[in-house]
């Protein structure tokens, strides 16, 4: 491992072996006795700028709680309600910051309960770390009390998991950890760290050196001349072509290239889900979104298209629909920097390898400018026709109950685009994509590959921590909200000033439109009996309000919106909307659905 | 259906058996054999794993999956034709007194098979070389005995080329590990 120090104390080499501690809580070190794997965890976390935790302590991390009592001054430690909650909200932290979110948690089940966020980090690319208790080393595998096989469990959706068994391992472990978690294709990292590691003292001074490489992980940052060349040349032949961009371009903070690229070359810009307010929806060469729920026109023209240029995105299933029908006429340039995703669903005939900012950077010079207005026109012909017959309609307020796209519609004229929005996994997360128009970067936070629901409350919070300064606003179902609502605790008592907009339709609402388009309307265990949420947001300490009639939905979100502190607005929407236009499952891109 | 013979090069590391085989599992494919074991390099092992599949495209797919697993420093894939690999197979012989005795002229000279190891009332015979050259021995053992026991490893192999199929480890960053 090649390494840079960052850290170095003036301790003196202990050759005494790691005494046979019992499991009882760590004694008080002076600074100039070895430290405890605990200890050596804080200052291996503080080394790496960690400020921030989202955890949940239990006995097997209590030697660690017990150091961290230390460090509140240096390390703000966020107590969750549940260790989902600390994942999303370490997630939500991680993709407003850009670097990883760390969470803390005991053994067995805090350790399970992590598994959902975690999961969700690997298919969304999230970077983060979880630092998770284990049983002591001698009782690894006798089925002690919360012990769970946490490295077993975890290993299929990790980046990388490791057990420390002894206190000497930290440093490097956690070094390399962060390194893994943040570098490359980013995503989570698990360290299970065994009680008696904790407690142990370490044989030899603490020594933090920050990991910059590992032998056999070696992520391509700056792509290959020839594959540049490769691309460049398909591109500036190409009389259609058309730019897919994905979450990667934010990760690579490419967002000033993208734009660059696009403006010189021309080409239209159409965004996946999670590439969202990755370009301002405003922008002239921005023609919307992809995939099952995604715009009219960007679906449809992606097969008439002669050159996709599909940038930081993976052709999810949700993207491509019938992936054996999709893009069958297009040469494919694919900037990517996980090799495994190269030719994985749609064959590249331009791969190139690499970061997306360094990519783009690097091709701008080799591109031709163009316009393309020909091209980009036909856009706008699909536009209209999305225009008249779902967003005229979906806003006319001639409905006798609010709908899903009215809340979202007023909220982006009131927030002018600006805010972050959070969503849920449902109707309203496509809702508020539809109808969200996005003005600055980094602005959408969802669920997206894994499709949590529950994963708006709590990585609202989390983003809210990280961007202290933005309006954070959670969109979420009555369903969603029922899944992490514990998560108004943690919101109330860190006085962060979330504000949550519950779209309540008292269904599980994509289910029911599934079940009444594809199931012939048997709408089989999708109807909730819900509870009153604004009662229960006040039982937490956290105001907020109903608003079920239109003519008192813009003075709502006022309120939401000027709420000193954390709000939450229940907005009762008309129980059957449904999301269009829509791709069918198993469908091509062409074969979209208006109604 | 096609074998493939995939060569995976690893940091030595609790668990990574696991990891690696977590990625057949996920898309369905069985493992034919399996050896791993350190190789001359301090802290690296090498896995031979032996599939087959319908598609090469699959497997490439498969080899760069492997390839993303950290501790993974090289994978190489290889068709039979591209590389040199044998079996080791043990056969344990029921030679009581009176019964037959072994011809050990024809096992060691048709056979390229030793007798390793003589008990009271058995032997065990070690044969290598390809699947079909084992089960052929078997076939002959059978007529003449009675076999008690019989275990083939896993295959092993090298490749015939300097570099495999989509990865390799550049020889400097063995140094790393001498």
């Amino acid at each position: 491992m090649e390494t840079v120090s960052v850290l170095s104390d003036i301790q003196p080499a202990v050759e005494t072996a790691p005494a046979d501690r019992q499991d009882f809580a760590s004694p008080p070190q002076p600074a100039i006795l070895p430290l405890s794997g605990s200890e050596a965890l804080m200052r291996s976390l503080l080394a790496e700028g960690v400020d921030t935790i989202f955890g949940y302590p239990g006995g097997a991390i209590m030697p660690v709680y017990d150091a961290l009592y230390d460090y509140q001054d240096r390390i703000n430690h966020i107590l969750v309600r549940h260790e989902q909650g600390a994942g999303h909200a370490a997630q939500g932290y991680a993709r407003m910051q850009g670097r990883a979110g760390v969470c803390l948690v005991t053994s067995g089940p805090g350790a399970t309960n992590l598994v959902t966020a975690i999961a969700d980090a690997l298919i969304d690319s999230t970077p983060m770390v979880c630092i998770v208790g284990q049983v002591a080393k001698r009782l690894l595998g006798t089925d002690a009390f919360q012990e769970a096989d946490v490295m077993g469990v975890t290993m299929p959706i990790t980046k990388w998991n490791y057990q420390i068994t002894n206190a000497d391992e930290v440093p490097e472990v956690i070094s390399k950890a962060f390194y893994i978690a943040q570098s490359g294709r980013p995503g989570p990292v698990l360290i299970d760290i065994t009680k008696s590691a904790q407690l142990e003292l370490m044989t030899r001074p603490f020594h933090y050196e920050c990991c910059q490489s590992i032998i056999s992980y070696r992520p391509r940052l700056v792509p290959k001349t020839e594959q540049l060349e490769a691309a460049a040349k398909l591109i500036n032949g190409a009389k259609r072509p058309y730019m897919l961009v994905g979450h990667g371009v934010q990760i690579a903070k490419a967002e000033d290239e993208l734009r660059q690229f696009a403006e010189k070359t021309g080409i239209p810009v159409a965004t996946t889900l999670l590439g969202q307010s990755t370009i301002s929806t405003g922008h002239p060469l921005y023609v919307g979104w992809l995939g099952m729920h995604g715009n009219y026109g960007p679906n449809v023209l992606t097969d008439q298209a002669d050159v996709i240029i599909a940038v930081g995105m993976r052709f999810d299933d949700r993207v491509t629909g019938d992936a054996s029908k999709y893009i069958r006429q297009a040469k494919v340039v694919h900037i990517e920097i996980d090799p495994a995703e190269i030719d994985k669903i749609i064959r590249a005939d331009a791969p190139v390898v690499g970061d997306a900012k360094a990519a783009l950077k690097a091709l701008l010079p080799l591109v031709n400018a163009n316009d393309h207005t020909v091209w980009r026109n036909e856009f706008r012909k699909y536009d209209a026709i999305e225009h008249e017959k779902i967003t005229v309609p979906s806003l006319s307020g001639d409905s006798e109950k609010i709908q899903m796209g009215e809340v979202i519609d007023l909220l982006s004229k009131k927030t002018n685009g600006e805010a972050v929005l959070v969503t849920d996994v449902g109707q309203h997360q496509m809702m508020a994509s539809r109808y969200y128009k996005f003005q600055r970067p980094n602005s959408l936070v969802t669920s997206g590959g894994m499709g949590t629901m529950g994963f708006a409350l709590p990585a609202a919070f989390g983003a809210q921590v990280a961007a202290p300064d933005r309006t954070v606003v959670a969109i979420i179902g009555d369903g969603c909200f029922q899944m992490t609502l514990q998560e108004l605790g943690t919101i109330v008592q860190n006085k962060q000033p979330v504000k949550a907009i519950i779209l309540n339709n008292n269904f599980l609402g994509m289910v029911r439109q599934w079940q009444q388009l594809f199931h012939q309307r048997r709408y089989s265990f999708v109807e909730l009996q819900n509870p009153d949420f604004v009662t229960i947001a006040k039982g937490f300490g956290m105001d907020g309000h109903t608003c079920a009639d239109r003519t008192t939905l813009a003075e709502s979100l006022d309120t939401l919106l000027a709420h000193d502190g954390p709000y939450l607005l229940e907005v009762i929407v008309e129980k059957e909307e449904n999301v269009f236009p829509m791709v069918p499952a198993g469908a091509s891109v062409a074969q979209i659905r208006l109604s | 259906m096609t074998t493939y013979t995939i060569c995976v090069f690893t940091s030595n590391t609790i668990g990574l058996l696991n990891r690696i085989t977590i990625v057949f599992t996920r898309r369905r494919i069985n493992i034919e054999s399996l050896t791993v074991s350190e190789t001359e390099r301090k802290g690296v092992s090498r896995f031979t794993i032996v599939i087959k599949h319908e598609s090469r495209e699959e497997v490439e797919k498969l080899v760069r999956q492997i390839r993303k697993i950290v501790e993974v420093m090289a994978v190489f894939g290889y068709l039979n034709d591209e590389i040199v690999y044998n079996e080791i197979a043990l056969f344990k012989i029921s030679t009581p007194l009176g019964a037959k005795p072994l011809d050990v002229e024809t096992i060691n000279k048709e056979y390229k098979a030793w007798v390793v190891y003589w008990g009271l009332d058995y032997v065990v015979i070690e044969k290598t070389g390809v699947e079909a050259e084992i089960f052929d021995f078997f076939q002959f053992l059978r007529h003449q005995h009675e076999i008690l026991e019989f275990v083939r490893s896993g295959r092993v192999a090298v490749g015939k080329t300097e570099k495999g199929l989509v990865e390799y480890l550049p020889e400097a960053e063995w140094a790393y590990y001498l």
